[in-house]
């Protein structure tokens, strides 16, 4: 196992390095990329530290970086706790799906983006709009794998779980919740970069702080090195925080087979 | 107390003109610690038999009644072992053997109790912390059989339990259920299509009909068993090989060969 790992990352690494030379050739050293196309390294350096030191947009990176992942995890959390239980109680309750799903079927074709200017005509650009709106897009994801999961529980397992005459709530808490719990996570999984995706772009739309705030200024100041800190420092909070979840989602499965791959 | 009654129980699965009837004026009558076993030919319904026992299906006509009354929905005091375990895959072994217990708010002194006991009785007690996907079909089979035996159950119904074990395995749990069986008896409704195991673990054996199912003979094996002291052979394959044995093993063989839709092993 373990040589197979660190072969693995040992690929992976070179991919990164070799990523990293064909970019200082392009744009360095043979001039082919301009920089009004795209940031050498050198000058992405040079926003990095300038966004790090004095500040840019309003504030260090750090700030906005934090300010970002802040409303994400906020906004995935409201999802994520009022989407898997309604997705759980659908699940369930085939009146609660004929009840809901005509909701679902109306509001889910609309894209998630497409809540921004309603959101912010409601709660403007402060952190509240940017919540609901990530509460719109990562709900979704959330309710119907939870909805999924509960459907796919295998009915033998639910059966010997009434046949041991489990009652209602230690059914839904030790039963119903851990068989779903696989497709729970990879609900969770959507959900996590729907509202990365959802924030960065109402950040882009409207915002006073935040990583898409910074983007945004960085294409109005036309400074290609500052959007690429931008992107970059986007990339790595979403890499970050899927890792996590998927430690998270590693734990609470340790039981199945299937998530030990 | 555990008797189990079928009285005229018709099954119709679907409704009007596309329903389907599985079972057709079903009449059994089984004593309290008696071991009976149904086999009949695929889809002849004897799996709907168990499963309206056990409240996982009503009958479309009839009643079938447990300690003289009818079912009407699942409960502990009718075990069932399924013939894929059903076990639950995020519960160790003694969690899984527990759930039953905690259910019926046993004080956790007795409860540790009775699971010790159903563990030694299973010999599971090297497995208690495992979970389930770590241990063999066997091993999964017993920790399901440990969580019907713990409730003590007035009334214990096997679904094919052995059918999903390799051959070795079978025989070994075949042995066991044997020695469970005679040493603290209950009431069994076993579902199998294989009719050495019928033979080798029943009291009695009801044959089945195709569908739509109908009960065509009931064996008293019991009887033969006594007579000629099968018990006193340890092993199934010496049981297995005395005449009185292959005499009802052929018997039945012959009456389910009749029926069209047998084409089991």
């Amino acid at each position: 196992m373990a040589p197979v790992a660190s072969r693995k990352t040992l690929i992976g690494g070179m991919t990164v390095i070799g990523l990293v030379m064909l970019w200082f050739g392009l744009t360095t050293l043979t001039g082919l990329v301009t920089s009004a196309r795209f940031p050498s390294p050198a000058e992405f350096w040079l926003s990095l530290k300038q966004i790090n030191g004095r500040g840019y947009a309003g504030s260090t990176l750090v700030s906005h970086a934090f300010h970002s992942l802040k409303l994400v995890l906020m906004g995935f959390a409201v999802a994520v706790l009022t989407g898997v239980p309604l997705g759980l109680w659908m699940g369930w309750s085939r009146r609660v799906e004929a009840f809901v799903n005509p909701v679902f079927l109306i509001i889910r074709p609309i894209p998630p983006l497409a809540w921004i200017p309603l959101a912010i005509l409601w709660l403007g650009l402060g952190d509240a709009a940017k919540i609901l709106v990530i509460w719109f897009s990562a709900f979704v994801p959330s309710v119907i794998n939870a909805f999924t999961g509960v459907r796919n529980i295998d009915k033998p397992i639910l059966e010997a779980a009434r046949m041991l005459g489990t009652p209602r709530w230690r059914m839904v808490r030790e039963v119903i919740l851990p068989a779903s719990l696989p497709m729970i996570f990879t609900g969770l999984r959507l959900s996590l970069q729907a509202s990365w995706t959802t924030l960065v772009a109402a950040e882009l739309v409207g915002a006073l702080v935040g990583v898409g705030f910074v983007l945004n200024m960085a294409q109005q100041d036309i400074y290609p090195g500052m959007i690429l800190v931008g992107m970059v420092t986007v990339g790595i909070l979403g890499w970050v925080t899927t890792l996590l979840l998927a430690r998270v989602e590693r734990r609470a499965l340790a039981w199945n087979v299937a998530a030990r791959d | 107390m555990g008797s189990i009654s079928f009285r005229n129980v018709d099954k119709v699965f679907g409704q009007g003109t596309g329903g389907v009837k599985a079972l057709d004026d079903i009449n059994l009558d089984i004593a309290d610690k008696e071991f009976v076993a149904i086999v009949g030919p695929s889809g002849c319904g004897k799996t709907t038999c168990l499963r309206m026992v056990a409240g996982f299906e009503a009958a479309s006509a009839g009643s079938v009644l447990v300690n003289g009354r009818p079912v009407t929905a699942p409960g502990p005091d009718r075990a069932v072992v399924f013939q894929q375990f059903a076990l639950f895959p995020w519960k160790t072994v003694r969690e899984n053997i527990e759930l039953g217990l905690r259910n019926k708010n046993l004080p956790v002194g007795e409860r540790n109790d009775l699971v010790a006991s159903a563990l030694k009785l299973m010999n599971l007690e090297t497995h208690v912390e495992a979970f389930p996907h770590q241990l063999s079909g066997g091993m999964q089979q017993r920790v399901a059989i440990a969580r019907a035996y713990v409730l003590d159950p007035e009334v214990l119904l096997m679904d094919e339990p052995f059918g999903a074990l390799d051959a070795q395995t079978r025989v070994v749990m075949q042995e066991e259920l044997v020695r469970l069986a005679r040493h603290n008896p209950r009431t069994v409704l076993f579902i199998t299509h294989a009719v050495e195991e019928a033979v080798y673990l029943a009291d009695r054996v009801a044959i089945m009909t195709r569908r739509p199912g109908r009960i065509k003979e009931v064996l008293d094996i019991k009887a033969v068993r006594e007579r000629e002291n099968w018990d006193s052979h340890a092993r199934i394959e010496d049981v297995m090989d005395l005449e009185s044995f292959v005499h009802l093993r052929t018997h039945i063989w012959k009456s389910l060969r009749e029926e069209k839709g047998f084409k089991d092993v």
